[in-house]
């Protein structure tokens, strides 16, 4: 990879440039008495943020939350991804699918979809069961912690799912086959040694989701805030509704301590993980991932994984298209099948706004999802192959502003914009957006640059390889079950991203998560379903399209041949 | 003789005046009005085709409103010709500078109250009461009063914005209380604390009020009326239970507007009988223009008040005091 000690400095300055600027606004903003604008120091934002009574309420909920959700989505894609990468259990492609179709759904769709299901007083799931088991009470009351956890957590899975899906199918069975010769039985073999040779990957989803969910606010409103359940992002959501003038200094005052835990993370990630070597497990031309058969077990295996797929997943999504044939929010009923209609439908296919946000998200989605995962090979190659100091300052910086809670880095970036010619255009959404979600790239990359040794470039070089070639040849091969993850995740969250949008579109840079929450704002969610169907099909064709050429690629250039 | 002259002058120039204005206007080819009202388009629609001016609407949330508008406007970019928000947002604005007179003539029939100044034209009231579902509230049930809402068999069945943090909420409930729709302070407070007990549910703000109450999964919400008519035919119906209460709204002119001329015409456009009976018929909203009402059963005969608009700070004040009593476990 070329000369290792000028790229470190050269990146430091793109990702910072990048993610530092919005960041600086509100670090200048939370100490400035005035509104935007750095006028005269003071330290009160940050004493009223932090003397708040209620703050050690909502931090420790926010740990619960996070913490929670991070628990279940790991623990649901290392399932996942086992049964897929590893085992020959049938219909594998649909579970891929299936695992990554919250990442396409609209996180405040996929959050009404499950208050339909599961509200304590008439949701779907609930009365079928209480009807099923003869209960006074409903089964689950969706506006609790535990249910926060439940959604945010499948909502997080396609994050964990497209880390630990690549490691796991770059993962040397040798050295599971060394510890059953040993005579350790399968459970042991997985406790002690799958586990652990993944820790880089499931700590690196660990984070991510930890780090998502702090700035998630979706889930936090519509299931916590009827609970009355406040998190962090909720509770800066009170600091800025309170009054007119938001007070966006205090917010990002508060913010700060969202970014110092996530700085703390992703030192902790590192120190973990500082012995690189040990988690390598592509490092010489024996290696293959194997496949283990699942005999007697395979198709109650199968059932279970359909179970878990259809009430987490696909119940969702059908109440969502069930909700975008009717012209008002109603539980099932004869006369909500009698009222039934394409009209949303229709009305959301003739409205140009609706299709002019179609049209800017899949161009953002697109070129955005490419230039970012580019980028994201070169920081991963310095985060992984290079670990100075300075490296250890450039996986910081690619998280400053992912790790912020949405509303307020929106703002950051607006304070930042407005100060370029690049205002109001559809470019101030594709660096933003690029900006933000860096860590969706760095992420899987990293963990795939982890398991591939070093002694394979020195080979290539060695054979007489330029660093170009052996990049082209030994690298990238190996790279594109990453590449492809890093590629999905960005293509995805940008086709509905919706925190940078919704503070710098403008007239002619609509995007289809600004014209949902416009639909959302104004109650039509018939058509605000029909849109996010439209959305969820848009990205699985990409999706789609993308493994088929990634797979096409690793075919056609595996370094082994 | 002089008379006549002044008069014949008038005839001859003011038109020509209007004419020019509209000449120029066109030449401009847009006003850009960023708005909290939503659901206008039709407006906008209405505008292009009626004055070959295009009207943009550019939506700004309450929230981010004052945070957009002045950074724009402490950038020299502040692109909006027309500004329309709740009251005290644009008394803020006045304050700073980005907004400036204009009277327009389409405000002749409007309240004086209305019009306290050349700058802000108030044009509607964001007014709040209670909607039900008429599917499942029985008419003997509907609440006639407000504070009918305490009444035991009403707990875990009602939906209403945080009244600790959404702004609007904190105004009407403190606005219920000046207004003096009840005896005595007492009585307000006996109202509050009712509420307070009867467990409402809480959402972000209005607009995801009415949807729990359209699926049944709750039976009232402290809302808006509005909602009958952009969420039918769902089965909502509002609480004749006095008084209504609610924000005004107010629209102004940019003093940096792009489009200066344009955003007169929209201006006059806006506050014409033509638009407010489009914002009336098609968003349900309630507006000054004299004689016009939205379509919803009752409204014309209701008394709406516009609640005195409170500072930030005692907002906030009343915010923490809402929250004891709401959040009390």
């Amino acid at each position: 990879m070329g000369n290792k000690s000028a790229l470190t400095p050269i990146l430091i300055v793109i990702v910072g440039f990048l993610t530092i600027s919005p960041v600086l606004m509100l670090i200048f903003g939370s100490f400035s008495e005035g509104f935007g604008t750095f006028s005269g120091f003071t330290l009160s934002k940050y004493v009223e943020a932090y003397t708040d009574p209620e703050l050690s309420a909502v931090l420790l909920n926010t740990l619960v939350f996070t913490l929670g959700s991070a628990a279940v989505a790991t623990a649901l894609a290392l399932f996942l991804s086992y049964m897929y990468t590893r085992t020959n259990i049938p219909f594998k492609f649909f579970f891929g699918v299936i695992s990554i179709i919250p990442m396409m759904i609209p996180h405040i769709l996929f959050s009404i979809s499950w208050v339909l299901l599961l509200n304590p007083s008439n949701g779907i799931l609930n009365r079928y069961l209480m009807e099923l088991f003869e209960l006074k009470k409903a089964f689950f009351d969706i506006y609790s912690l535990p249910g926060m956890i439940l959604v945010e957590g499948l909502l997080d899975l396609p994050v964990s799912y497209l880390i630990i899906a690549p490691a796991m199918s770059a993962f040397d069975v040798s050295l599971e086959e060394s510890s059953r010769v040993c005579g350790a039985g399968t459970l042991r073999t997985f406790t002690r040694v799958t586990l652990p040779v993944l820790r880089p990957a499931i700590l690196a989803s660990v984070i991510l989701v930890v780090v998502r969910c702090l700035a998630s606010f979706s889930v936090p409103s519509v299931i916590g805030m009827p609970g009355r359940i406040y998190v962090l992002a909720t509770h800066i959501y009170r600091i800025i509704s309170t009054g007119f003038s938001a007070d966006y200094g205090k917010a990002a005052a508060v913010g700060m301590s969202a970014l110092a835990a996530a700085i703390l993370l992703i030192y902790l990630y590192r120190y973990l993980t500082s012995e690189s070597d040990r988690y390598v497990t592509i490092s010489s031309r024996g290696f293959k991932p194997a496949i283990i058969d699942l005999k007697g077990s395979k198709y109650p295996l199968l059932g279970f994984v359909g179970l878990i797929s259809f009430v987490l997943i696909v119940l969702p999504v059908l109440v969502l298209f069930y909700t975008s044939m009717l012209p008002y929010v109603m539980v099932p009923s004869a006369k909500a099948f009698s009222l039934m209609s394409w009209r949303n439908w229709l009305e959301v296919l003739e409205d140009p706004i609706s299709l002019l946000a179609l049209k800017n998200s899949v161009m953002l989605g697109l070129v955005g999802a490419t230039l970012g995962v580019i980028l994201s090979i070169f920081v991963s190659y310095v985060i992984v192959k290079v670990r100075t100091r300075a490296a250890g300052v450039l996986e910081s910086l690619s998280f400053l502003s992912f790790s912020f809670p949405g509303m307020v880095i929106g703002i950051g970036f607006m304070w930042f914009f407005v100060r370029t010619p690049l205002y109001a255009t559809i470019w101030a959404l594709l660096i933003g957006y690029i900006a933000v979600y860096l860590p969706y790239g760095i992420r899987p990359l990293s963990s795939a640059f982890v398991q591939i040794h070093s002694h394979l470039e020195e080979s290539s070089k060695v054979c007489g390889a330029s660093s170009f070639t052996t990049m082209r040849r030994i690298v990238i091969p190996l790279l594109i079950p990453g590449i492809l993850s890093g590629w999905i995740l960005m293509a995805s969250i940008f086709m509905r991203e919706l925190t940078v949008s919704v503070v710098l579109s403008r007239p002619g840079s609509e995007v289809l998560a600004v014209q949902i929450l416009r639909f959302s704002e104004d109650g039509l969610w018939g058509r605000l379903s029909a849109l996010g169907i439209i959305m969820i099909l848009i990205s699985s064709a990409l999706v789609t399209a993308a493994s088929f050429l990634g797979k096409t690629l690793a075919k056609g250039r595996s370094p082994a041949e | 003789m002089k008379k006549w002259v002044v008069l014949l002058l008038s005839v001859v120039l003011v038109p020509s005046a209007f004419a020019s204005d509209l000449a120029l206007a066109k030449k401009e080819g847009k006003a850009n009005f960023y708005a909290n009202i939503t659901a206008v388009e039709p407006i906008m629609q209405a505008f292009t085709s009626a004055k070959g001016v295009e009207g943009v609407y550019v939506r700004v949330s309450t929230a981010k409103y004052l945070a957009t508008v002045l950074t724009e406007f402490e950038a020299g970019k502040l692109q909006a010709d027309l500004l329309q928000g709740p009251l005290p947002i644009l008394e803020m604005l006045k304050g700073k500078g980005v907004l400036t007179p204009y009277r327009s003539p389409s405000a002749a029939g409007y309240p004086a109250w209305a019009r306290k100044d050349d700058t802000i034209m108030q044009f509607g009231i964001e007014y709040v009461a209670v909607i039900y579902n008429k599917d499942l509230v029985k008419p003997k049930d509907v609440p006639t009063r407000y504070m009918d809402l305490t009444n035991p068999k009403w707990r875990d069945k009602i939906v209403m914005p945080d009244p600790s943090s959404h702004a609007t909420t904190i105004t009407w409930l403190v606005g219920l209380k000046e207004a003096k729709v009840f005896p005595s302070d007492k009585a307000w407070m006996d109202f509050v604390e009712g509420l307070a007990a009867n467990r409402p549910m809480f959402v972000k703000s209005f607009s995801p009020t009415p949807g729990p109450v359209e699926s049944g999964e709750k039976l009232l919400a402290i809302s808006m009326p509005k909602y009958i008519i952009t969420h039918a035919p769902a089965p909502l119906d509002w609480a004749r239970t006095g008084t209504l209460l609610g924000t005004p709204r107010g629209v102004a002119i940019a003093a940096k507007a792009p489009h200066p001329n344009a955003a007169r015409l929209f201006m006059d456009y806006w506050l014409s009988k033509d638009a407010m009976k489009l914002l009336a018929d098609k968003v349900g909203e309630y507006v000054l223009a004299p004689g016009v009402y939205p379509p919803i059963d009752g409204i014309a005969k209701a008394k709406v008040v516009p609640i005195r608009e409170l500072s930030d700070a005692e907002i906030r004040s009343w915010g923490e005091k809402f929250k004891k009593i709401f959040f009390a476990r």
